[in-house]
């Protein structure tokens, strides 16, 4: 017999009898639906202890390495201790190092998080008060930089946008949780295509990806979109135009909303007109929920694999 | 004779399909708005168990399960002309896949067998 461990409370669970069945009978109201590993409503993630890799048949790579398993057909046979999907986990103390301007309107905000361990692209959740939590990718690296950071648009009445602007100086104290996420370079070949294509401060995982994928030494070419509303907002442009002069594989697309640019300026619909042989790419899409939706949509119906789709949509927190 | 799921090469099968079909079910005007959905990942998750159990297929779904499933659509206006749709992607997705007529035709009537519980009638 063995245990899991479940919001503060273990469960044991029989030889035999699964995580699903193991939760239900200790009154859990745990999500199912199919109860034979297709449907994923019963999807968890562990955090601690290993779940037998049957349980992770048809997740994809990212998923398995973030411990991601379906409790329907889960027999352990080792202790788990198993969160709900969306839950980040406890969160650790951070102490912010710099915001800096990148263009008008968005901001770099380093912070420093010891032992906080991550995958470029991932996202966490950033928390300046019990009320007052949002999520933020991450453009850094763990190999590179001793500081976590993100990107950060400053939404005019944006209550995180003003407490950074306003009040958020270096030395002061934040939280964060996490990371979260399947936007970070997993499941990828050397020499596959990649796609990267996002608006905003969406740049800020792309940013990290990238940076992942060189690091480790990806042959595929490499082709980044990035979208913004006026050409101020092409933050990082030169960074972004000195590493792909430098490797032959990357080709950095900006597209600023302009008239006379082609589409118009619009990301997606250039990045749409460009790409049109999608089926062996490995895609990265980040950025507003509308954004995300339509390049996904479109991509997947062009022959992309929803599997080599990775998106994190900047949904605003409710 | 080994089980229909069995022939068409079980789960190997069902994920060589699932792709097709969903790109199928959302071209398909008459159909695609029941299963626009904003989050695709959990879409197809639930298209591969529709086609598990089409297919013959390891599920546990009662016909309770296919009624609840689907109570939700039937309010939106879910009716056979619906389930026919479905069920004719199905046979072009498996005749793209090159699946026998005999077995194209066990995995629609399967399919057409929970056409009830479906609709929630
Ligand atoms: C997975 C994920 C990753 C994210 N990563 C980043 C990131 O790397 N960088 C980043 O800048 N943001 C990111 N976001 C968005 C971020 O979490 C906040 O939603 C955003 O910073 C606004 O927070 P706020 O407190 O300033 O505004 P709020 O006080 O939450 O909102 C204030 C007002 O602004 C509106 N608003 C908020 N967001 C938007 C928007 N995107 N577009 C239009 N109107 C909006 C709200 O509707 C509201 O009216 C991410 C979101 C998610 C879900
Ligand atoms: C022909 C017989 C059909 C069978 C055997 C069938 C089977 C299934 C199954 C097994 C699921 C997954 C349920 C779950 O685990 O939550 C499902 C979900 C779904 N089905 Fe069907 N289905 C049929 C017909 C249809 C039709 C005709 C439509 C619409 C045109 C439809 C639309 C959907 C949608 C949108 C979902 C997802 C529901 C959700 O997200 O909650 N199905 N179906
Ligand atoms: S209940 Fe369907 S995958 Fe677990």
């Amino acid at each position: 017999m063995t245990q899991i461990t479940y919001e503060g409370r273990t469960v044991d669970i029989a030889p035999g009898e699964t995580v699903l069945e193991a939760l239900l009978r200790a009154g859990v109201n745990a999500p199912y639906s199919c109860r034979a590993g297709n449907c994923h409503s019963c999807l968890h993630r562990a955090i601690d202890g290993a779940p037998p890799p049957q349980s992770q048949s048809g997740l994809t790579d990212a998923q398995k390495s973030m411990g991601f398993f379906l409790p329907c057909i889960c027999r352990p046979m080792s202790p788990l201790t198993i969160l709900r999907p969306d839950d980040l986990g406890a969160s650790l103390e951070a102490i912010v190092r710099a915001i800096d301007p990148l263009s008008e309107d968005i901001v770099r905000l380093r912070i420093e998080a010891d032992g906080f361990a991550y995958r470029p692209g991932q996202f966490v959740e950033l928390s300046a008060g019990e009320d007052l939590k949002r999520h933020y990718s991450l453009a850094s690296h763990p190999e590179e930089d001793a500081f976590l950071e993100m990107h950060i648009r400053l939404h005019h009445d944006g209550r995180m946008s003003r407490h950074l602007a306003d009040k958020l100086q270096a030395g002061d104290r934040l939280r964060v949780a996490g990371p979260s996420g399947s936007c970070f370079y997993e499941g990828v070949h050397a020499d596959q295509p990649m796609l990267l294509i996002g608006a905003g401060t969406g740049l800020a995982p792309l940013y990290g990806v990238l940076r992942d994928a060189l690091r480790s030494g990806h042959r595929g070419p490499i082709r980044l979109y990035h979208g913004a509303r006026s050409r101020k907002g092409l933050y990082l442009s030169d960074e972004l135009r000195a590493i792909s002069k430098a490797r032959d594989n990357v080709d950095y697309r900006p597209c600023a909303f302009d008239p006379s640019a082609p589409h118009g300026g619009d990301v997606a619909a250039t990045a749409l007109d460009a790409e049109q042989n999608v089926a062996h790419a490995a895609i990265f899409l980040c950025g507003g929920e509308n954004l995300v939706k339509r390049l996904k949509r479109d991509l997947f119906m062009r022959g992309a694999s929803l599997k080599n789709i990775r998106s994190d949509a900047f949904t605003p927190a409710r | 004779m080994s089980s229909l799921y069995d022939r068409l090469g079980g789960e190997g099968a069902v994920n060589a399909a699932v792709e097709l079909f969903y790109r199928k079910v959302l071209a398909d005007g008459r159909i695609a708005h029941f299963f626009d959905d904003v989050d695709m990942e959990s879409q197809i998750a639930k298209q591969k168990a529709f086609l598990t159990m089409a297919f013959g297929g390891p599920n546990a779904y009662t016909g309770a399960d296919m009624r609840n499933a689907h109570k939700r659509l039937v309010e939106k206006g879910l009716n056979d002309s619906h389930v026919d749709a479905v069920i004719e992607n199905l046979n072009y997705t498996l005749r793209d896949l090159g699946v026998p007529e005999t077995e194209v035709k066990e995995v629609a009537a399967l399919a057409n067998s929970v056409r009830d519980d479906v609709l929630n009638r």
